[in-house]
C-alpha cells in the first residue's frame, strides 16, 4: 500500500524520470555497444565530480542559507592545492612551518576569548587595540615571510613553471629542485612567525568581541585544554617540518606516486576544510543577517581567489600526471578483464568492446559513491548528521533546544568546501589545471541541484548524473551524429549545444516541477 | 515563595517594531503560570525573549539567581529551559525517536527519561519509527512537549499547546501538563481561557507589549469584567 502511495503522491516525479529514462534509452539506440558503454561511464565521472562540488554545496546552503558562490573557485584551489603537493613535495614542506605557526594562534580560540573576558577594558581601548594589534601582526608577518626561505617554481620562467613541472612528471621525469636557504637568522624567523600568528589571531578575536560587545559565554571558566593541546601539536608539527625538512622532503620525493597521490588528495581535502572553517568563522558569520551582502562576499572572494591561483601558479594549464597505479602500459594493455588490469595497472581497461581510462572512467565514479554513501551515513546515523537535518528545517528551534548551531554550522561549512576540495584534487589528474575549472564545475554543479531539488542530497546526486549524462552523450552525439527522422543528414550538436542542452533538460524539469525532482513542496 | 524566573520590564524591538514595552512576570516554582491576552500582544515574543531568540534590549531577565540577557540562546537553553513553541516546529525529516534524541543534552537522557514520557504520551512508544511528517496534529503536539522533558528542564516554555486540536485531545493534553507541572515549572501562552484557567495557579495579563494585570487564576474567574475588558468573550 504504502508503494502504491506514495507512486500517486509523486506521479510528476516518477512520469519525469521514466520520460528521462526513455530518453536515454533511444538515445543509445543508434549507437555502438563500444560507445554507448563508453560515454555512460564518461557520463558517471563528470557526474562524481559534479556531485562533490553540488553536494557541498547544497548542505552549506541547505542549513546556512548561504550561496556559497565561492565554491568552484574553492573546488579549483583544491586542485592546485593537490598539485602542488604531488608534483613540489618539496615546496609543500617548505611551507609547512610557516602556515602551522600562523594558524595555530586560530585554535587558542577559545583561550583569548577566556582572557579577553577575564580583563575588563575600557570601551575605547577594547575597540582601538585590535586594530593596532593586526597591523603590527600584518607587519610582522610582511617583514619576516619574503626572507623565509620557500623552494618555489617561477610563473615567469617557462623551464622553471608549473608547466614545465607538470609536463615533466608526466613523462616520468621528476626533476627534485635544489632546497631553498635563508637569508636571515632562522631562529628569529621562527619567533617572528609565531609571534606574528599569535598577534594577528588575538586581535582577531578582540575584533570579534568589540564587535558584539556584552556577550557572555555561559562556559567562561573552564580552561579549554583542547584548544592548548591542539596548539601544542600545531607548534611540534611545525618545528618537525623546519628541523627535518631535508629527510622530509626525500622522503616524500621518494614515495610511490600511489600513495603520495593519496597524500595529496588528503591534504587539499583537510586544507581546503580549514580554509573554510576560516572563511565561514571571519567572513561569513558576521553577514548572516544581511544575505544579500554574503552573495556579494562569496562572489567578490572567488575572484579574489582566481587572481591568487593566477598570480601563485600562473595563467596557463597544465597536468597533474596519474599516480603509478593507473599508468601501467606495456604488454597485456589494455587490460581485458579486472584481474589482468589487477596484474598490470594499466592506463585503460576494456568494458564490454569499449576503451576506457581506468582512473578518469572507473575510479572517480567510484569514489563518488563512497563520498554518496560515507556522507549519507553521516546524515543519517551521527548526532552532527541529526542536527544538520533538523537545522535545514529550523534552526531557531534547535538553537532552542540547547545546541551550539554556530558551531555546527562552521562544520558543515567546513565540510562542504573539503568536498569540493577533494573535488578539485581528484579531477585534476583527469581534466588537468585551469583557472577557469572551478565555474565550469560549479555552474554543472548549479544545474544538477536546480535539476535535483536545492536542499535535497539524493537530488544532488541525480542531479549530478543527469547533468553528467547529457553533457557526455551531447558531445559524443557531437563526433558521431544522431539520425533524426526529419533531416536527411545527421545531426551532429556544435560545442556550444553542450552546456545548453544541461540548461535545458533544467528548464524543463523546472516547468513540470519547481521543486527540482527531489525538492520539497513549500 | 520564590520565584524560578523573573522578566523585569524588558523592551524587545523586531526589526524597527517595538514588540515589548515592558513586560514583567514572574513565575513562582513549581507552579503554572499562564500568559493572556489577544491576539499581537506579545505573548510568544516574551517567551522568545527570554529564550534570547528575541534578545531583550532593556530589562532583566533572572532564571535561578542568574541574569540571562546578553547570552546567547543556546547557552540559556542549556541552563534547563525547555520550550515548546506555537505550531510545535516538529523536526519533520526525523523520526519520532530522533526528534527525542537531537533533544539529548548529556548521553543518556533519552533512556533515563523514555519511561516517563511513554507513560504520558503512550501513543508516542507506538509512533517512535514514524518520520515527523506522518503525525497527526495532536500527535506532534506530544511530540514537542515530550522533547522538552528529555533533558533535565527546570522551566518549561509552552505556546499555545490546544491550538488546533480537537476536544479530547486537548482533555489529554492538560491532564499532560497537570501531571508533568508536578516536576517542572511551567510558563504557559494560552489562547483559550477554559484551558489556561483549568491549567494555571496564577496569570499575568499582557497588552499592547505591556503586562496590564496579573494574580492568582482563582481571582481571575470570579472576575468576569477583567476578563472581558483585555480577553474579550472568555
Amino acid at each position: 500500500m504504502p508503494l502504491i502511495q506514495s507512486l500517486r503522491k509523486n506521479r510528476t516525479l516518477w512520469i519525469t524520470l521514466a520520460v528521462l529514462v526513455l530518453l536515454f534509452v533511444t538515445a543509445i539506440q543508434g549507437m555502438s555497444t563500444k560507445d554507448w558503454v563508453v560515454t555512460l561511464l564518461r557520463s558517471l565521472s563528470v557526474g562524481a565530480v559534479t556531485f562533490l562540488v553540488a553536494s557541498g554545496f547544497s548542505l552549506i546552503f541547505g542549513l546556512l542559507d548561504v550561496l556559497n558562490l565561492a565554491h568552484g573557485t574553492l573546488f579549483m584551489i583544491g586542485a592546485y592545492v593537490g598539485w602542488t603537493v604531488y608534483i613540489r613535495p618539496d615546496t609543500f614542506v617548505d611551507l609547512l612551518t610557516p602556515a602551522a605557526f600562523i594558524i595555530s594562534g586560530f585554535v587558542l580560540g577559545p583561550v583569548w576569548k577566556m582572557l579577553l573576558d577575564r580583563l575588563r577594558l575600557p570601551q575605547r581601548v577594547s575597540r582601538i587595540w585590535p586594530w593596532v594589534g593586526l597591523l603590527l601582526a600584518v607587519a610582522v608577518l610582511l617583514v619576516i615571510l619574503p626572507s623565509y626561505p620557500v623552494a618555489f617554481w617561477n610563473v615567469a620562467q617557462y623551464d622553471q613553471s608549473p608547466v614545465t613541472y607538470g609536463f615533466m612528471a608526466d613523462q616520468g621525469q621528476r626533476i627534485i629542485p635544489d632546497a631553498a636557504s635563508f637569508s636571515g637568522s632562522p631562529v628569529l624567523a621562527l619567533i617572528g612567525l609565531l609571534l606574528g600568528g599569535l598577534l594577528g589571531t588575538v586581535s582577531l578575536a578582540g575584533l570579534g568581541r568589540a564587535s558584539n560587545s556584552g556577550f557572555e559565554s555561559a562556559s567562561g571558566l573552564k580552561i579549554p585544554w583542547f584548544s592548548i593541546i591542539s596548539y601544542l601539536a600545531l607548534i611540534l608539527i611545525g618545528l618537525a617540518a623546519f628541523l627535518f625538512n631535508d629527510s622530509i622532503t626525500q622522503f616524500l620525493f621518494g614515495l610511490d606516486t600511489t600513495w603520495l597521490f593519496l597524500f595529496a588528495v588528503v591534504t587539499a581535502t583537510l586544507s581546503g576544510a580549514g580554509l573554510g572553517a576560516v572563511m565561514e568563522i571571519t567572513l561569513v558569520r558576521p553577514l548572516y543577517i544581511r544575505p544579500i551582502y554574503q552573495l556579494m562576499l562569496t562572489m567578490g572572494l572567488s575572484a579574489i581567489g582566481i587572481e591568487v591561483v593566477r598570480a601563485l601558479w600562473g595563467r596557463p594549464e597544465f597536468v597533474m600526471p596519474k599516480p603509478a597505479l593507473f599508468t601501467g602500459s606495456g604488454e597485456g594493455c589494455p587490460a581485458e578483464t579486472l584481474s589482468a588490469w589487477l596484474a598490470n595497472h594499466c592506463t585503460t581497461i576494456t568494458v564490454l568492446g569499449g576503451r576506457v581510462r581506468v582512473y578518469n572512467e572507473i575510479v572517480l565514479p567510484i569514489i563518488g559513491v563512497i563520498v554518496l554513501v560515507a556522507v549519507w551515513i553521516l546524515l543519517q546515523r551521527s548526532r552532527l548528521g541529526m542536527i544538520i537535518r533538523a537545522g535545514v528545517q529550523d534552526r531557531e528551534m534547535v538553537e532552542a533546544l540547547g545546541i551550539n548551531v554556530r558551531r555546527v554550522f562552521t562544520m558543515v561549512f567546513a565540510l562542504g568546501v573539503g568536498l569540493a576540495a577533494l573535488g578539485g584534487a581528484l579531477a585534476a589528474p583527469s581534466t588537468g589545471l585551469s583557472n577557469g575549472m572551478g565555474e565550469h564545475f560549479l555552474l554543472n554543479a548549479l544545474i544538477a541541484l536546480a535539476i535535483g531539488g536545492l536542499t535535497s542530497y539524493p537530488g544532488a546526486a541525480v542531479g549530478s548524473v543527469l547533468v553528467g549524462l547529457f553533457e557526455q552523450f551531447i558531445i559524443k552525439y557531437g563526433q558521431i551524429g544522431i539520425q533524426l527522422p526529419f533531416m536527411a543528414e545527421p545531426f551532429k550538436p556544435t560545442p556550444p549545444l553542450v552546456p545548453a542542452s544541461t540548461v535545458l533538460l533544467m528548464v524543463i524539469i523546472l516547468l513540470l516541477l519547481p521543486q527540482g525532482l527531489f525538492g520539497r513542496k513549500e | 515563595m520564590d520565584n524560578i524566573l523573573e522578566v523585569h520590564d524588558i523592551h524587545t524591538n523586531i526589526r524597527q517594531y517595538h514588540i515589548l514595552q515592558g513586560v514583567t512576570v514572574s513565575v513562582p516554582r513549581g507552579s503554572i503560570t499562564a500568559l493572556l491576552g489577544r491576539n499581537g500582544a506579545g505573548k510568544t515574543t516574551t517567551l522568545k525573549s527570554i529564550l534570547g531568540l528575541t534578545p531583550p534590549s532593556q530589562g532583566k531577565v533572572i532564571f535561578d539567581g542568574r541574569e540571562l540577557r546578553g547570552m546567547r540562546s543556546f547557552d540559556i537553553a542549556a541552563l534547563g529551559i525547555g520550550f515548546v513553541p506555537e505550531h510545535r516546529a516538529i523536526f519533520r525529516d526525523l523520526s519520532v525517536a530522533e526528534n527525542l534524541k537531537i533533544a539529548e543534552r548529556r548521553k543518556g537522557d533519552l533512556a533515563r527519561k523514555q519511561e516517563m514520557i511513554f507513560t504520558l504520551f503512550p501513543d508516542l512508544k507506538r509512533l517512535i519509527h514514524l518520520p515527523g511528517t506522518h503525525l497527526s496534529g495532536g500527535q506532534q503536539q506530544m511530540l514537542a512537549i515530550a522533547r522538552a522533558l528529555v533533558p533535565d528542564n527546570r522551566v518549561l516554555l509552552i505556546d499555545e499547546p490546544s491550538e488546533g486540536l480537537a476536544p479530547v485531545i486537548i482533555e489529554h493534553m492538560i491532564a499532560a501538563i497537570r501531571q508533568l507541572s508536578a516536576d517542572s515549572t511551567v510558563l504557559l501562552v494560552e489562547q483559550n481561557f477554559i484551558v489556561a484557567s483549568q491549567l494555571a495557579e496564577s496569570y499575568v495579563i499582557i497588552e499592547e507589549g505591556r503586562s496590564v494585570k496579573d494574580g492568582k487564576m482563582a481571582d481571575l474567574v470570579n472576575d468576569p469584567q477583567t476578563i472581558q475588558r483585555y480577553l474579550g468573550a472568555a
